[in-house]
Parts: C-alpha cells; structure tokens; sequence
C-alpha cells in the first residue's frame, strides 16, 4: 500500500469504506432479489404458455381429427393468445398460424424431446423479446405441436425490476457515504480538538489544555496531550529562568567592572600600550553590558510576566524622541501633512521607545545609516517605517535577521549584541502588532512595525 | 564636603564606586547592611544623599528607605539589580527619587546624583515668576515659598524632599500649563532622553498626597490624559 499516490486523509478513508460496503451490500441484495424474482416471473410464465398451449393442441388435434381438415385451415381456426405463434409439424412439413417460416430454428431446442413423445418447453432468443417455447407431441393426428410466445410482459417487468434494484442499490451507496461521513465526523472530532490545540501550543499559547473528557477511549489521549503541554511549559520557563537567573547574577560583576575600568580610563599614567589595552577592554565589556542588558530585556519578554504600562502616546512625538535618544536629528521623521493629526498609539513607551531605538542602531550598524522614517496612518493600524542605505537584506534572510543572535549574511559585524531585532520582534508582537522587513525601492531595506492604533480601537 | 551614604552589599562594588565617587569629591560613607545605614543617618554628622541596593542580607532596600525617608530629606537613588516594574514602583513610594539599575555606567550615576543635589531654587525654566505661590487658596492657603523652599497650609509647614520640591517648583513655573511627562523628567531628573516615565508618576503621587485634599480626585495636581500633568492655582 506504500505507493507513490498521495495518501487518503483518515475521514476520505472512512467515508470510502462506508460507501464500498453500502455499495457490495446493496449490489448484492439487488442481484439476489432480482435473480429469485426472475426465476420465479420465468417458471410462472412458462406454467401459462404449457397450460395455453395444452388446450390449444388438444383443439388443433380434435380438428384434425375431424376427417378431411386442412392443416392450415385448422390452425387459421385456432386463435392463439396475443403474441403466441403456433407451429405445427405433420408428416415433416411444417405449418404455422401466420406467415412465416421460423417455426423450425424457433423450436430447434424442444424438437428432440417432442420426436421421443414428451412435452418440451424451452426458450429461444431468435425473437425479441425472447420467448416460451411448449412443443406438444400428437401421437393422434401423428404430428407435433409447437406453440412459441413472446414474454413481452416478463421482459417488461423483469426491466422495471431490474432498474428498480439498481435505483435502491444507488440510493443505498449514497446513503453509505453520508451515513460514512457523518461517522468520520463523529470519530474524528476529537481529534480536531486535539489539532486546534495543538496548533495554539505550536504558536506559543502554553496555557492551552482539553477538557476533561468521560470517554474512556478519550481520556488517556486528554491526559497525556495536557501532560505534555505541562512538561513543555515547565521546561521553557526552567530555560527562561536560568537565563535569567545567570544575566542576573552576572550584573553585579559587570558593574564592579565597568566602575573600575572607568577609573582606569582616567588614570592620566598609563603608558600608551596600556592605555590600549584598557581601550579594548572598555570597549568589549560595553558590548557585554549590552549584551546582557539586551538578555535582561528578552528574558523580560520570554516570561510573559513583563508589566506593560500602556499609556496614549503620539507615534511622532515617540519616533521623534528615539531619534534624539541614538543621536539623529529628530528631523529625519517625515513630517505629517498640513491638518493631519498624528496618530496615536496605546504602548508601554519605554518598551518601545526601546524598540525604535533598537531600530535605528540596526539601521546605523548593518544598514549603512539611517536615511528616514515615516509614519502612515492605516486606519486601525499604524505603520511606522525605518528605511537605511544599506544593501538591503536577501529573501532568505527576512526571517532570520529577527532571530537571536542571527546576523545578516551569517557574518558577524562589530558592535551588536545579536539580539536587538529579537527584542523588537518580541515587544511587537506583545502589543498586538507586527514587524518585517522589505526591500527600500532605490536600495537598502525598510522594516516596518505595524502597531494597533488607539484611535482606531476607539472608533 | 557633601556626605554620601553607600548602602551595597558587593565588597567589590562597593570598593570601585567607593574610588569613582571619591574622585568626584564625595565624603563617602560605606554600609554593607541597613542596619548599619540606618545608624549613620541618625548619627551625628547625618547624610547628604543616599546610594541604595534592593537586596541585602537583612533588611532589605525597601524597609530601609521605608524608616530612612522620615529621618532626612537627602536625595536617594537606588542602584539595583532588580529592574521589575513592580520593585522600582515600590522603591520610588517607599520614598526613593531615582533610581539606577545594574549594569550601569559610572556617568550615569555621577549625573543622577549631580541633578538630585542641585538646590530647589536653582532649577530653571522658561518662565521666572515671582517666588511665592499661593496653590490653594481655599482650606487654610496653601503657599509654595521657592525662596524659602517652604510649602505651608496655614502655619503648617509641610515637608517636602528635595525632588518634591523641585517638582512642585517646575510645575510652578508652567503653572495651568500640560507638562509632558518626559518634559519633567528632563527639568526635574535631569534625564536624558531614555528616562523612566513612571519616576514622574509615583512623584506626584507623592505630591499629591502632601498638597490635596482628597489625593484621589485631585484639584491642583491634575494628570491630563495622554499628555502629562498640569498644576492649577486657584
């Protein structure tokens, strides 16, 4: 069963077996009623033609008896039910009560039993539709007699039956194929629970768990899925902490150590190599202060527990204090339009001040520098765009650059701590908003965080 | 000579801090426990201003600051590791004015310390008026002497720290004008541009608590929704 084709989902598989048993059961049920009923309608009919044909041969050989009878006038007397043809064969010729000369090939079957003085009744298919063959033999006038009649009334019933049958048989297979799905559904709705809540804990809603459930055949699954999301949160939150736990014990030490290499700095007797020596130390343990304040920062976020405090906050007016904060002209936000009010947002500001700020050392660092921001009002959402001149940042990477400690093109460039974007992927998405980043028209990239607007919460 | 009080746990910090505050011409004072803090802010010489950790052995920064605030209105800015938004709100009404958390820079401490020592009086802004206020002229007049540095309801004066008081003078001299928020933090903190909103907030909460009558529904300090805080005299 491993073949190339696609494999059937579990409820087609089902609906499918549903369907294929309705259908054998039905055809079979049909082909048993049809064939009984047939056997039946056939012997029924041919207990008719021998009756029929019994009083007329006794007629035909009490006429022939009669001396001086013609053979074609007496059976041009004999009137013969609707559809029967009489045959009469006498001293090896043959007569018939109409016109035509088939009575030898219609009766072939019949003759032999008929020539050794018994009663033959048959069928043949030579007519349409087929029709009872009763040969009479009558030793009396030394001749045989044939009577063939056209079951045209069987041929019509055993049709009507036979469509009849085949209309149930197709009923019955649709009816399977409902009846199969319904039951697919049925056996599978659990399990859609169990999907839906899966795909919350994939998209980091670890606070998901089923139900409690009183079927037996259930209940290990609940139980189990629930244990596991109970696992898989406490191991993420035991990961979270002992981040945490060792930035946080690392910050008295770095603190000793920046007071003290301060001091160093300042010491007016170093000799010049020392003095560089102090410089590289000073500034390697700034981007470690960094990096942890930044570690400090994310495990903040990871932990869920970080209080925002919301407050309406003018989207200009914080772009433009970030900008002030990384030491750009807050110029380089792109003024609004006469008349325009400027949108307003309802954030934590120091978390995203934190994010523009991340934004704009991003654009300094890998992106060339800072060439402008902007701010687009979109109604329910605001966007706010930071462009640079840099070389922009490939498809493959537009994932990736908000990862931790991932860096455009894999190389690694001075000063960052690896985990700024993170940051800012991190406190976005925990206002309820979104960032990417896109190709610049003209060159560099633009990455744009796209937050709810207040006003338009409002509305 | 300006007295510092250094209450930190860390020998190490303690002993690097120690030498950059020295070279900034502080008298420094050092305690490893609040118990030992607590004594020399009673002591006779007294404190000028105050370095607190969070976490000690001990009793901890809060209840240090908690029992310290009455004794002295020196300036206190606590240097912690422990940045939750929750523990720098409790620090900031257990009476702290600033505060500093870990890693930090040394420039970073010397201009928080340098802003907190800075005369009431001295504070500047746009606007000079005259040096009395009267903020409240109704249940007793409430005066805000900025020459004097006295806030008085009748012949009660109310005491004031240093902060508040600058606060209450910035907030003077805009008087029935919105201050943002960060506009105070710049005046009265002397923050850079990067500064924790939430010291503006727990400080006049704090004001408000010496100048209302009814802090709850204020009358003079009045928060205007989404821009900042404004003082009405009436």
């Amino acid at each position: 069963m491993k073949g190339d084709r696609p494999r059937r989902g579990l409820r087609a598989s089902v609906t499918l077996a549903f369907a294929a048993g309705a259908l054998a059961l039905s055809v079979l049920l049909a082909l048993g009623t049809y064939f009984s009923a047939r056997h039946f309608l056939v012997q029924q009919r041919e207990r008719t033609a021998t009756r029929q044909a019994f009083t007329d041969g006794a007629l035909v050989r009490d006429s022939l008896q009669t001396s001086g009878a013609q053979v074609s006038d007496v059976l041009g007397s004999v009137s013969p039910p609707a559809g029967a043809v009489i045959y009469l064969r006498r001293h090896g010729e043959w007569y018939s009560s109409v016109l035509d000369s088939a009575g030898p090939d219609l009766t072939a079957q019949v003759q032999p039993l008929v020539a050794e003085g018994a009663v033959g009744v048959g069928w043949t298919d030579d007519t349409d539709p087929s029709a009872v063959v009763v040969g009479i033999p009558l030793p009396a006038v030394e001749a045989e007699y044939y009577e063939v009649s056209v079951a045209e009334e069987l041929d019509r019933t055993l049709w009507t039956l036979s469509v009849a049958l085949a209309v149930c048989a197709g009923l019955t297979t649709i009816a399977g194929v409902i009846v199969g799905r319904a039951a697919s559904r049925r056996v599978l709705a659990p399990l859609e629970q169990v999907t839906h809540a899966a795909v919350r804990v994939s998209a980091g809603d670890l606070t998901t768990r089923l139900g409690a459930t009183q079927d037996p055949d259930l209940a290990a699954l609940v139980g189990s899925f629930n244990h596991m999301v109970d696992a898989l949160r406490q191991r993420i939150e035991q990961d979270a902490r002992f981040a945490a736990d060792v930035s946080h014990e690392l910050r008295t030490p770095v603190t000793t150590l920046t007071t003290s290499l301060s001091l160093l700095e300042r010491s007016p007797d170093l000799s010049p190599r020392s003095a560089q020596a102090v410089r590289l130390m000073s500034d390697e343990l700034s981007r470690f202060r960094r990096a942890l304040e930044d570690l400090l920062a994310l495990g903040r976020l990871d932990a869920g527990g970080y209080e925002t405090e919301p407050c309406l906050t003018g989207a200009l007016e914080l772009v433009q204090q970030a900008l002030r904060a990384t030491g750009h002209p807050p110029g380089l936000v792109a003024s609004r339009p006469e008349g325009e009010p400027d949108p307003t947002l309802w954030v934590d500001r120091v978390q995203m001040l934190r994010v523009f700020t991340n934004l704009f050392r991003n654009a300094d660092l890998h992106g060339g520098g800072l060439t402008g921001v902007s701010i687009r009002d979109r109604g329910d959402v605001v966007d706010v765009q930071v462009e640079d001149r840099g070389s922009g940042v490939p498809t493959a990477d537009r994932t990736r650059v908000f990862e931790r400690f991932a860096r455009a093109g894999g190389k690694k460039t001075g000063t960052g701590s690896g985990l700024g974007l993170s940051i800012v992927e991190q406190t976005v998405r925990n206002h309820g908003g979104d960032v990417w980043c896109a190709d610049r028209p003209g060159g560099g990239a633009v990455f744009v965080v796209r937050l709810p607007s207040a006003d338009g919460a409002d509305r | 000579m300006t007295r510092l009080l250094m209450l930190e746990d860390d020998a190490g910090l303690r002993a690097s801090l120690r030498m950059v505050l020295e070279d900034e011409g502080y008298q420094v004072v050092e305690a490893a426990d609040a118990e030992r803090a607590l004594d020399v802010v009673a002591g006779p010489a007294g404190v000028d201003l105050m370095l607190v950790d969070l976490m000690l052995g001990g009793m901890d920064g809060f209840s240090f600051i908690q029992r310290a605030r009455p004794q002295t209105e020196a300036p206190i800015v606590v240097v912690s590791a422990r940045d939750g938004v929750a523990d720098i709100v409790a620090a900031l009404e257990a009476g702290a004015d600033d505060y500093v958390t870990k890693p930090f820079l040394v420039d970073e401490v010397r201009a928080r310390l340098k802003a907190l020592l800075r005369r009431p009086t001295m504070v500047s802004t746009s606007r000079t008026e005259a040096d009395a206020f009267v903020l409240d002229a109704q249940d007793g007049p409430l005066v805000f002497d900025r020459g004097a540095a006295t806030l008085a309801r009748g012949d009660d004066e109310i005491h004031l720290t240093n902060t508040e008081f600058r606060l209450l003078g910035v907030l003077a001299d805009n008087a029935g004008r919105v201050l943002s928020r960060s506009s105070l933090l710049e005046h009265v903190w002397e923050r850079g541009f990067f500064g924790d909103e939430r010291i503006v907030d727990v400080h006049v909460r704090r004001l408000r608590k010496k100048l209302e009558a009814e802090p709850s529904s204020p009358t003079i300090l009045i928060t205007v929704r989404g821009l900042g805080y404004r003082l009405d005299v009436r």
